[in-house]
């Protein structure tokens, strides 16, 4: 298969309908990363947080209550697949529906936990996600408006940049931004990451950032080099 | 040469400099502070120490978490070691295993039950926001030379000269961001030694001499990084070179500078992000 993606040659594509999944070799690393963090989370158990009492001189365990454990377990792998997803999708809409299915069972992962600080970050992390989802959305209409075509492979072969591809792409990383919750929503995020359950803690980070990565190779292979 | 057999001297070479370019920075960070500090082998004779000695595992861990992910900062660095060195392949995708790194290292405290481990996990978190951004500078190598790819990029600037002179705030951010990675920086937040050695402190024996012996690969990748991306074609005694100029020049700013609090760490380092992202636009405008 001779298409090459910045510079790196296509491995491989499933094709599923109008549904395209491509391989590269950074893809591939990105997408099997997701796939074995999303294994390894699956199989273990959560740590239990040592906290010293106020005012006292003794030691109080924080565990993860196993109803709680079940339900953000259950969440965590499904944030693990689409983010897998997110990683190999060859089709900008596929790409922002991933990234929106990452933002709501991250905010579940969090608003399982029974604690007043976490869930109010939680909260305040959904309201973010919900309207970042307009950004997202709308940015990837505007490229689709541009180019006539949400197909990363079709943008690929695209020789130009126009400026309203360049209005989508602003729009599509505000989107993303606010749906993973990077910066400079990462405050929040920080708050919901004191609770137990380090694994389910795992999949909102290794979401975000694999998510921003993979981005930043959309957002190239939109807007072309000088 | 054979694949496999590239592959493994080149994840032992980078090990091998790693861990001396570690020692060197010590000591040179010791005779500025006007101690003689330890002998420049020491970090290697650390790493290799834990290796026979015996583990121990928290009762509070996450298991089998806990382990895996130091497991997995092994395979993420010897997977940058075979794109880089041994494939010239993408340098996006040693930017997605500079992701996983800061998962990696916010996990691993996390999953111990430590306090001293959770703290440097949130610290993990607050630093992403601002090491990605600075990571993020290597876009700024796509608009001028249109490839992500290493070896198209050293034949890059075999015709058109070092990117050190075309792009050089980028080269200054992904400084920043190696300074970052340095022990004892003033931006490395998830190692201070207020929380004892961050999300280090409750892994021990084998697990311990893995994540350092990680650590050391991570240094001269960011190394090798840094020369291939910004100065091009050049040779092994050149290389090395680089690496003793810039470790030193690293152990000086960290011996003569505190370690900053977690948010001024990362204030600075954004605004770092920020002009280079910025100017590097400029630049390439104009």
């Amino acid at each position: 298969m001779d298409i090459t993606i910045l510079g790196s040659q296509i491995i491989g594509i499933i094709p599923l309908g109008d549904i395209v999944f491509y391989f590269t070799q950074f893809n591939l690393f990105m997408f099997a990363t997701a796939l074995a963090f999303t294994a390894i989370i699956a199989i273990s158990k959560t740590e239990t947080q040592v906290e010293a009492e106020f005012g006292k001189l003794g030691d109080r365990a924080v565990t993860v209550a196993k109803k709680e454990f079940k339900i953000r377990r259950f969440l965590a792998i499904i944030c693990g697949l689409a983010t897998a997803g997110a990683m190999i999708t060859g089709d900008l809409f596929d790409f922002t529906l991933f990234v929106c299915l990452t933002g709501i069972v991250n905010i579940g992962i969090v608003g399982a936990v029974r604690q007043v600080d976490v869930l109010d970050a939680a909260y305040q992390y959904g309201l973010i996600a919900m309207m970042a989802s307009l950004p997202l959305f709308g940015g990837a209409a505007l490229i689709l408006a541009a180019t006539g075509t949400i197909s990363l492979l079709a943008i690929n072969t695209l020789a130009y940049t126009t400026p309203m591809m360049i209005l989508g792409s602003i729009l599509l990383f505000i989107g993303v931004a606010g749906e993973t919750g990077v910066a400079p929503f990462f405050a929040t995020k920080a708050e919901m990451f004191r609770t137990p359950g380090s694994p389910f803690l795992l999949i909102i980070h290794l979401s975000s950032l694999l998510i921003l990565v993979r981005l930043i190779e959309i957002l190239l292979i939109i807007n072309k080099p000088f | 040469m054979n694949l496999m057999t590239n592959i493994l001297l080149n994840v032992i070479i980078a090990f091998l400099i790693g861990s001396l370019l570690f020692g060197l920075q010590r000591k040179i960070m010791a005779r500025i502070q006007g101690r003689p500090g330890p002998p420049i082998i020491q970090h290697l004779l650390h790493t290799l120490k834990f290796f026979i000695k015996e583990s121990a595992f928290p009762y509070t861990a996450a298991m089998p978490f806990y382990i895996a992910i130091t497991a997995m900062l092994s395979m993420i660095w010897v997977a940058a070691v075979i794109v880089g060195p041994v494939t010239g392949g993408s340098l996006l995708l040693i930017f997605g295993i500079y992701a996983v790194h800061k998962i990696v290292e916010h996990n691993a405290g996390s999953s111990s039950g430590s306090p001293y481990g959770k703290l440097s996990c949130v610290r993990a978190v607050y630093s992403a926001a601002a090491e990605v951004p600075l990571f993020a500078v290597l876009v700024i190598i796509y608009f001028k030379t249109g490839t992500m790819n290493i070896t198209s990029l050293i034949n890059y600037q075999a015709v058109h000269g070092p990117l050190l002179y075309a792009i050089p705030l980028a080269a200054l951010m992904f400084f920043i961001l190696i300074l970052s990675k340095a022990p004892y920086s003033p931006f490395a937040i998830t190692k201070g030694k207020d929380i004892v050695s961050g999300y280090e402190t409750e892994h021990f024996g084998l697990l311990r001499g893995y994540l350092m012996m990680s650590e050391s690969i991570a240094w001269y990748m960011l190394l090798w990084v840094f020369l291939t991306v910004f100065l091009g074609p050049i040779s092994i005694p050149v290389y090395l070179i680089g690496m003793v100029v810039m470790s030193s020049i690293i152990a000086f700013i960290n011996a003569t500078t505190p370690l900053l609090n977690p948010n001024h760490s990362i204030m600075m380092q954004v605004t770092f992000a920020f002009v280079g992202i910025v100017g590097s636009f400029a630049l390439l405008m104009i």
